[in-house]
Formats: structure tokens, C-alpha cells, sequence
């Protein structure tokens, strides 16, 4: 059984303007030791998928159709007494720009213990202060910086702080959303190492959320490549950027800069559709280079080019 | 003066150094050096990118450049005239020759002013143009921003716009003084990479066009490979290496280029990039040198008798390619 399967997910938010399709009929699953990196611009429905996983759709947000089985059990249909209970245990997020999500006022170690005892209160604080310290060794965080308060950490310090954190009651899959924003080159380059590094030693599933197409590529095993809420192109990271199919893929490369590249950069022209309302076709016609007549009126298919590399769309070509 | 050199802009050892206030539980207040004898000069039409991690001092420079805050050592030449000591209409007009984009496209714009009103504000403040033709100077500067058609975004306020489009708009609002000279400070830092590259687009256009030198600060070193014509390399304040773009990064020749080298993900890159590996896992403890070259505590090829002792004199890799560094010769024979 995988660690995770997602099947037929579809998330909306109620809007003053009416109901927003946030994501629409995603599907993917994860095994233990692997990892997924979703990519894609601000508002692609990444985030919200993240936060559904975790069972921390805001408010106005809701699962309308489809499931999250988390080692088989439905989260989409867990109430949330029982989530409490699997949220941070068996699955842990570690938030955007989460360096600001450590309290000022408490010192860290007062922090990731009451992260232990809120879940384990059976524990008892001194066992928690040494699995605190643990967390401090797991992470690379010197034991001597326990007693401190967050804003003695540099940027770097509070993110391996947030990660150890996020590990504290073990659990099986961890996502990241951004996990490296607002942080130098140099900084986030260790932070990413020091992931890998875990998941290795713990076995743990990742999903990594990002629009940053070359992190992605560096971390995960496997990407999914998301649009204006639709899954529109998933493979092995070797499959999908080596020989991405779907337009949007396709320009997406193109508009990134490498170390290396000598040609002019394509942006890609316009915005993403507003999700509110019918989008009869597909919802990246209006974007792509080479849309077919029939694009704006039939919505694309999921196509197989290889048993693990998919594609929604109907007329794509090779790069 | 020098109407001679192509170099529009020019810093001359320019140092800055902050105060910080000793805080309230007792801590004494610290002389924090921000710049330290930073020399770097900018041709006209030319793209130079200051690349440096977060505390490098590079946005303290571009802060400088624009008139933000003035140098507390060393000189600054606008077309060949110093800037400091400027006063009155003589400052003025020299902020208008020189523009600031600064990061965050969500806090530059006013929230209650329309995008035409935003844009309109520098020409009425500045007496450029006369008022009934400021309209149509802010929709062309709207069109060559990217913001098609310009009567569409004129109206609208900033919460209707995304971070791309903000970000556009506010790069309209600089160019429509037609300025000598831009500072973008991580402009897209804060952006998806697909409106990265509008922007990127929008500043090489900018320069094709008018002219328009651009001093790029970034922490990308991909972004600044592509965008520019020369890198400069900046720590601690400090400028470390000085070249054109593709040599900066084909054949760094300076440690802290390498670490960054190392650190930057290699997506897309065609052929092998090496691995330099020369920074220190655990940095050397203490207090970096007060004389010596700033970068020595994670240096791997540092040595307390040459790079803790004295800041390194420049050295020419090939023309046009400088490095600060005491074992330059060794790294550049290793490569």
C-alpha cells in the first residue's frame, strides 16, 4: 500500500463571486522514501493541496469531491478529533515562510517540547527535553542553542529549527511548502541537503511544493506539474524535464535562466484563468503557443507517453 | 567633466558604516561596516550585476546610488559629476536621472492611488511635462512596461493587480522620468519565475531601447548570468570579484564565487559545472578579522598568516576579470 494516495481530489473555496475550483480532479500517491515535488505558479492550487493534506483548509475552503488516503485511511472523511491526533503525528507541513512561525517570546527548546507533549503528554517534560535534544542533533543544530530565543537564530537556524519541529513526533510524510524562501543561496542549498539527509535516515515521504522548477528538479524523485488547479503534467523529474510534453511545461523552462544558457528567455504571455466560473476546455489555451480549434471547447485527456509520465493534453508534441 | 568615459556611474571607494543602538537590556550599541572602499564603475547601456548573499551590502549600495542615504566615505560620479554635497535643484535633478525598483511589489505601490495616478505622481512632483500631456507619458510608460493595453491598467488600483503586474508598474513609474540609470533591487526575488522572466524581459528591452544602464542587485547568480553584461561579487561589504557575466561564472576566481557556484542548482546547465567544495562546513570561530579579508572564517583555502593579516590586493584573472584574493594564483592554476 502507499504512503499516500490522492484519487480524483477536487478543492473549492467559497468566494463572494461565487464558488472558486481551487484544484480539480488531482490524482498522485507517494510511496515511503520518495519524493513528489508540485510545481507551479501562485494560485496553480499547489498550496491548497498541502493544506488539505494537512486537514487545514481555511474557512471558506472544502473537499468537493474525491480522497486523501494517508496509509489508507480517508483524511477527506477523518473529523477532526481524529485529525488532531494525525496532524503533526503522522503528517507534518512545514509552512511558507515558516522562519516566522516560531513564537518570540519562548524559548526553542520550551517550543519543541510542547510540540512532543501536546501530542504525548504521557511523556512528561524531561523525556521531552531529550527528544528535544535529539531533534537538535537530527537537524545539526548546536545542543547549546537550546535555551535560546528565535531571535538569536540566524534564517538558516530557524528553518532547521522549523524542520526539527515538524519531525518532533515522527511522522511518515512531511510537506514542504517553500521551504527555502527568503533564504540566501548558500543557506538554502544546506537546508536542502540537510532534507535529503532525513529523509533518508527516516524514511519519510516529502511532498515539495514550489515554484522554483530548479529545486524541485534537485530534490524529488518524481514532479507534478500543476495548472490553474489541474494536474497537467506528472513523471520521474528525469521524464518531466528532460522531455516535457505539456505546453506548459515546455514554457515554463523556457522562462527560466540557467548557468549555462546563451538563448533569450520566452515569458510566457498573459495570467492564469480565473477559477471561478466554467472553463469549458482546456485552461491553458489561451497561454499556449500551439492551441488546436478544438481546445477551447473539449477539455484535454490524460494521456500515457510512459507508465509513470502522463500528460493533459490532447495535441502535445515533443520539446 | 569627463565627457570622455563611456561610464555613466561611478563609485570610488565608497564606504558606509551603520550604528546600531545598544539595546534596551544593556547590549552596547555596534559599528556595523556595510561598504568598505567599494570601487565599481557602469558604462552607459550596460547591465552590471552586484550578486551577494543577504548582509553583503549590496541593496546598501544601490540605496546609495539612488540618494537614499549618503556615503560616509569615498565618491559617487553621475556622468562624470560627484554627487555628494548635491543640494537643492542640483539634487534633484539628479534623483531624477537615477531610479530605484526595489523588491517587494506588494509594499511599493500606494494602495488608495490608481495605477495612472501612481505612475503621474513623479511627473507632477518633478515638473516634467506639461499637464495635459503627463497622461499619455504614463500610458506609454505603462505599454513598454508590458501593461497592454495601458487604458485597461490605468484606472485600476494596486489589490486588483498581481505581484508580476505590480511589479511592472512599478518599473513604469521609474522609466517615465526616462532616467539615466536604474537600480532593480532583487526585482523578482518575490515573483513566480514565469513573471521573472516579464521582468527580465521588460529590463533588457529597457536597455536595447533607451539606453538605460542597469545596476542589477541579486542573489541569483543564474538571473544575473543572464541578465548581465558584468557580475561584481560582494561580501561583508567588501567587493571580491569583478568581470564579465559568462567569465564570472565559467572560470570564478574567487573562493566565495565558487561557494556560491556550488550552491546554486544546476537545472538546465549544459555540460559539467565542477564542484569547487570551498567552503567550511563549521566556519573558523571568533570574530572575523578586523583587517584581513572577511571571507577567511569559511574559507577553505585559507591561511591565518596571508588572509587573516590583510585585505587582498586586486588581480587581473584576464582583461577585464579582477579578483581580490591572496591565493588567486593557485586557485587560477588549479582550474
Amino acid at each position: 500500500m502507499a504512503l499516500l494516495t490522492v484519487k480524483d481530489l477536487s478543492i473549492g473555496y467559497q468566494t463572494p463571486r461565487g464558488l472558486l475550483k481551487a484544484v480539480e480532479k488531482v490524482n498522485f500517491s507517494l510511496e515511503a522514501g520518495q519524493s513528489l515535488g508540485l510545481v507551479g505558479e501562485s494560485g496553480c492550487g499547489k498550496t491548497t493541496i498541502g493544506m488539505a493534506l494537512m486537514g487545514l483548509l481555511p474557512e471558506n475552503g472544502r473537499v468537493s469531491g474525491g480522497s486523501i488516503l494517508l496509509e489508507g485511511r480517508d483524511l477527506v472523511t477523518t473529523p477532526e478529533d481524529e485529525m488532531r491526533k494525525i496532524r503533526w503525528s503522522q503528517v507534518a507541513m512545514i509552512f511558507q515562510a515558516a522562519m516566522n512561525a516560531l513564537n518570540p517570546v519562548q524559548r526553542v527548546c520550551d517550543q519543541m517540547a510542547e510540540a512532543i507533549l501536546v501530542h504525548r503528554p504521557e511523556v512528561g517534560r524531561r523525556e521531552a527535553m531529550e527528544r528535544v535534544a535529539e531533534l537538535f542533533d537530527l537537524v545539526d543544530l548546536d545542543r547549546a542553542r537550546m535555551r535560546d530565543y528565535p531571535h538569536q537564530y540566524s534564517g538558516g537556524m530557524k528553518q532547521r529549527a522549523i524542520i526539527a519541529m515538524a519531525l518532533a513526533n515522527q511522522p511518515r510524510l512531511i510537506i514542504a511548502d517553500e521551504p527555502t524562501t527568503a533564504l540566501d543561496v548558500v543557506v538554502q542549498d544546506q537546508i536542502l541537503e540537510e532534507i535529503k539527509r532525513l529523509q533518508g535516515k527516516l524514511n519519510l515521504g516529502i511532498i515539495f511544493i514550489s515554484h522554483d522548477i530548479s529545486i524541485v528538479e534537485q530534490m524529488c524523485h518524481f514532479i507534478g506539474v500543476m495548472y490553474a488547479g489541474q494536474l497537467v503534467e506528472s513523471g520521474t523529474a528525469r521524464e518531466v524535464f528532460e522531455r516535457p510534453m505539456h505546453p506548459y511545461t515546455q514554457a515554463l523552462i523556457d522562462s527560466f535562466p540557467t548557468l549555462t544558457g546563451d538563448k533569450r528567455l520566452n515569458p510566457i504571455p498573459g495570467e492564469p484563468p480565473d477559477l471561478v466560473g466554467e472553463i469549458p476546455g482546456c485552461r491553458f489555451c489561451d497561454r499556449c503557443p500551439k492551441p488546436e480549434s478544438s481546445c477551447r471547447l473539449e477539455p484535454p485527456a490524460w494521456q500515457e507517453i510512459t507508465p509513470t509520465h502522463h500528460v493533459l493534453c490532447d495535441h502535445c508534441e515533443d520539446y | 567633466m569627463s565627457q570622455a568615459t563611456p561610464a555613466i556611474l561611478e563609485l570610488k571607494q565608497v564606504g558606509k558604516v551603520y550604528q546600531s543602538r545598544g539595546s534596551l537590556l544593556g547590549g552596547r550599541g555596534r559599528e556595523v561596516v556595510a561598504l568598505k572602499e567599494l570601487s565599481i564603475s557602469l558604462n552607459r547601456g550596460e547591465i552590471f550585476g552586484l550578486v551577494g548573499e543577504s548582509g553583503s551590502g549590496k541593496t546598501t549600495c544601490g540605496r546609495l546610488i539612488v540618494g537614499l542615504e549618503r556615503p560616509d566615505s569615498g565618491d559617487i560620479l553621475l556622468e562624470g559629476e560627484s554627487i555628494i554635497g548635491l543640494k537643492g535643484g542640483a539634487w534633484r535633478r539628479y534623483r531624477r536621472k537615477v531610479q530605484m525598483i526595489f523588491q517587494d511589489p506588494y509594499q511599493s505601490l500606494n494602495p488608495q492611488l490608481t495605477i495612472l495616478d501612481s505612475v503621474i505622481e513623479p511627473l507632477v512632483t518633478n515638473r516634467i511635462g506639461r499637464p495635459e500631456e503627463r497622461p499619455a507619458l504614463v500610458l506609454e510608460a505603462l505599454k513598454a512596461a508590458g501593461l497592454s493595453p495601458p487604458e485597461e491598467f490605468a484606472p485600476r488600483f494596486p489589490h486588483q493587480l498581481s505581484g508580476g503586474q505590480r511589479q511592472r508598474v512599478a518599473i513604469a513609474r521609474a522609466m517615465v522620468q526616462k532616467p539615466s540609470l536604474v537600480v532593480a533591487d532583487e526585482p523578482t526575488s518575490m515573483l513566480d519565475a514565469s513573471y521573472s522572466a516579464q521582468i527580465f524581459e521588460i529590463l533588457l528591452e529597457m536597455r536595447e531601447q533607451r539606453g538605460t544602464g542597469i545596476l542589477f542587485i541579486t542573489h541569483s547568480l543564474a538571473a544575473a548570468r543572464y541578465l548581465c553584461d558584468r557580475i561584481g561579487v560582494i561580501y561583508r561589504g567588501r567587493l571580491m570579484e569583478l568581470g564579465p557575466a559568462g567569465e564570472v561564472i565559467g572560470n570564478p576566481g574567487h573562493p566565495y564565487t565558487q561557494a556560491l557556484l556550488d550552491a546554486t542548482p544546476k537545472f538546465g546547465s549544459t555540460g559539467e559545472i565542477p564542484r569547487y567544495g570551498t567552503l567550511l562546513a563549521v566556519p573558523r570561530p571568533g570574530e572575523p578579522p578586523r583587517q584581513g579579508c572577511p571571507f577567511f572564517p569559511r574559507c577553505r583555502l585559507g591561511r591565518e598568516d596571508l588572509c587573516a593579516a590583510g585585505f587582498p590586493e586586486w588581480s587581473s584573472l584576464s582583461p577585464g576579470h579582477q579578483v581580490a584574493c591572496h591565493r588567486w594564483k593557485e586557485i587560477a592554476a588549479a582550474a
